[in-house]
């Protein structure tokens, strides 16, 4: 289970972020929503410390740390109960499919090249990548490369996964592909926190959908009473502006 | 100037002008060895925004590449004993190559600064975020990440900078070190067959340049073999398009030209 306690984060004189707090069960799939702004990568950032929270308390799993006295062996902690998937894949570059997979295995993990090896191949084999495992990544399509992506962030078996809208920098007849590989480990029980614009993946994956407005959490709750019965004015303004899209949506 | 052309001479001077070769490859050697090392001293401060190095590096950098190499080899060869006279350092004993290869490594090391500043900081940061959100430290991620792609990246403006210092060698005979352009001097002056020496002398150092440069080719496409879209098996035997990382460098554009 993942509690975010009084997150604030501020750039500068910037509050991006105001006392946010979310608890996320185990298990569970968490879509945050909200406009552009909004603080939703900012928040994301702050779970696994890319980006160093003012002030709050994160805890996963049995870890936990107060942000105001955080240190670097925390950090790695924390890190390494964790997982992000990115808007822009961020694979290495300079290795192939299966090396992305196998990185952290081998560097953070420390297994024997044989079993990260094995582990890798299967996780590419589930997210339908059993016939790239040599390719770069400068020669898959980026829907390949999300998959990759994932599989990469499966590869940890972290607490949590982090999604930081992982189809909005994809060719539209990728998206699907790429959805569906979410939706297939969403299923299987893995908890995670998913930030996305694609209104029908969220109203089917989501157990709970949080919207933010602002730098605070402006309402949650289940998606139908979210989408269907929102009871905040902003909540209904945003669904009002997105809501061409979410018929379109897969 | 001197006696009648003949191109006999060229080719006789040209096995002599070989005898001092070493002389040449031990100083862009050991200046090569001697700038990458200083290179990194002189990076590091920059890229971490160290405070007071950072302006030290600066300085460095300006003195550097901001006077003639001609210069900064008097400065050390009759200027470095005077100053380390006071601080009870003899030096005047120390031997000439000595002098030399400090200076051509220092000179080098302000340009292999730039290169390496550029070439790291041109690895896209979402890579390196992907390896601190896996768990990996900033030790892991620049040797494992950074480091690897950096060194393809760094290839093309190291080879200009192996040539330009191994042209900037032919300097070192002002100070009366027999590498190959003192002994085409020397051969010049003892024949009056001035015009063979330096057909011979450009001949030798356009081989050498030439095979520095094929070489380095050879290994940037080796180190950003990952970028290449085509099918890596027909692909080695084409001249490398001119692709994503030499784009970016001919932005950076920190390659010197030229000699002195
Ligand atoms: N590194 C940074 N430095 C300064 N300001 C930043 C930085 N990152 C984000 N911000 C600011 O923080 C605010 C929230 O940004 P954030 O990226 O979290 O929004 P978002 O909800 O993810 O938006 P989007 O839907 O466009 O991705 C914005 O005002 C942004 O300008
Ligand atoms: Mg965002």
């Amino acid at each position: 289970m993942i509690a975010l306690s009084h997150i604030s984060k501020a750039f500068g004189r910037n509050q991006v972020l105001q006392d946010i707090s979310l608890n996320v069960n185990r298990g569970e799939v968490v879509v945050i929503l909200g406009p552009s702004g909004s603080g939703k990568t900012t928040l994301l950032r702050c779970v696994n410390y890319l980006e160093k929270p003012g002030s709050g308390q994160i805890a996963v799993g049995d870890f936990q740390v107060d942000c105001s006295r955080a240190r670097r062996g925390d950090v790695l902690q924390l890190r390494r109960k964790t997982a992000m998937v990115f808007q822009q894949y961020n694979l290495f570059r300079h290795k192939t499919a299966l090396e992305n997979v196998m990185e952290a295995l081998l560097v953070v993990k420390k297994l024997p090249a044989a079993e990260a090896r094995k582990r890798s191949i299967a996780l590419l084999e589930k997210v339908g990548l059993g016939a790239k495992l040599d390719e770069y990544p400068s020669r898959l399509s980026g829907g390949q490369q999300q998959r990759v992506g994932i599989a990469r962030a499966l590869a940890l078996e972290p607490e949590v996964i982090l999604f930081d809208e992982p189809t909005s920098a994809l060719d539209p007849e990728l998206v699907g592909e790429v959805l569906e590989v979410i939706r297939a480990i969403a299923r299987e029980g893995i908890t995670m926190i998913v930030v996305t614009h694609e209104m029908g993946f969220a109203r089917d994956v989501a157990n709970r959908v949080v919207f933010m407005d602002g730098g605070v959490i402006v309402e949650e709750g289940t998606p139908d009473e979210v989408f269907q019965h929102p009871k905040e004015e902003r909540t209904k303004q945003f669904l009002r502006r997105i809501t061409p899209e979410a018929n379109y949506s897969i | 100037m001197g006696a009648p052309f003949d191109i006999g001479y060229v080719f006789s001077f040209l096995p002599k002008l070989l005898d001092t070769l070493g002389v040449t490859l031990l100083i862009v050697a050991g200046s090569l060895l001697t700038g990458i090392v200083a290179g990194f001293l002189v990076a590091l401060p920059r890229m971490y925004k160290i405070p007071v190095l950072r302006t030290l590096s600066g300085v460095y950098l300006s003195f550097f590449r901001g006077t003639p190499i001609l210069i900064q080899l008097f400065l050390f060869y009759y200027g470095l004993p005077e100053i380390l006279k006071l601080v009870g350092l003899d030096l005047t004993r120390a031997p000439v190559m000595f002098f030399v290869i400090l200076t051509y490594g220092l000179h080098t090391g302000a340009y292999a600064a730039e290169m390496i500043r550029a070439s790291v900081e041109a690895v896209d940061r979402g890579q390196v975020e992907a390896a601190y959100a896996a768990g990996m430290t900033p030790y892991q991620a620049f040797s494992r990440i950074i480091l690897p792609q950096a060194l393809g990246i760094a290839v093309p403006v190291f080879s200009n900078l192996v040539i330009a210092l191994l042209k900037d060698t032919s300097l070192a005979f002002t100070l009366g070190v027999m590498e190959m352009t003192g002994k085409a001097q020397t051969l010049g002056t003892l024949t009056q067959h001035f015009i063979e020496t330096y057909i011979a002398l450009a001949f030798i150092y356009l081989i050498i340049s030439f095979t520095l440069e094929k070489m380095l080719l050879a290994a940037e496409r080796r180190l950003t073999r990952h970028e290449n879209r085509e099918d890596k098996r027909e692909s080695i035997f084409r001249l490398k398009k001119r692709g994503s990382y030499r784009t970016v460098l001919a932005d950076i554009n920190i390659g010197k030209g030229g000699g002195a």
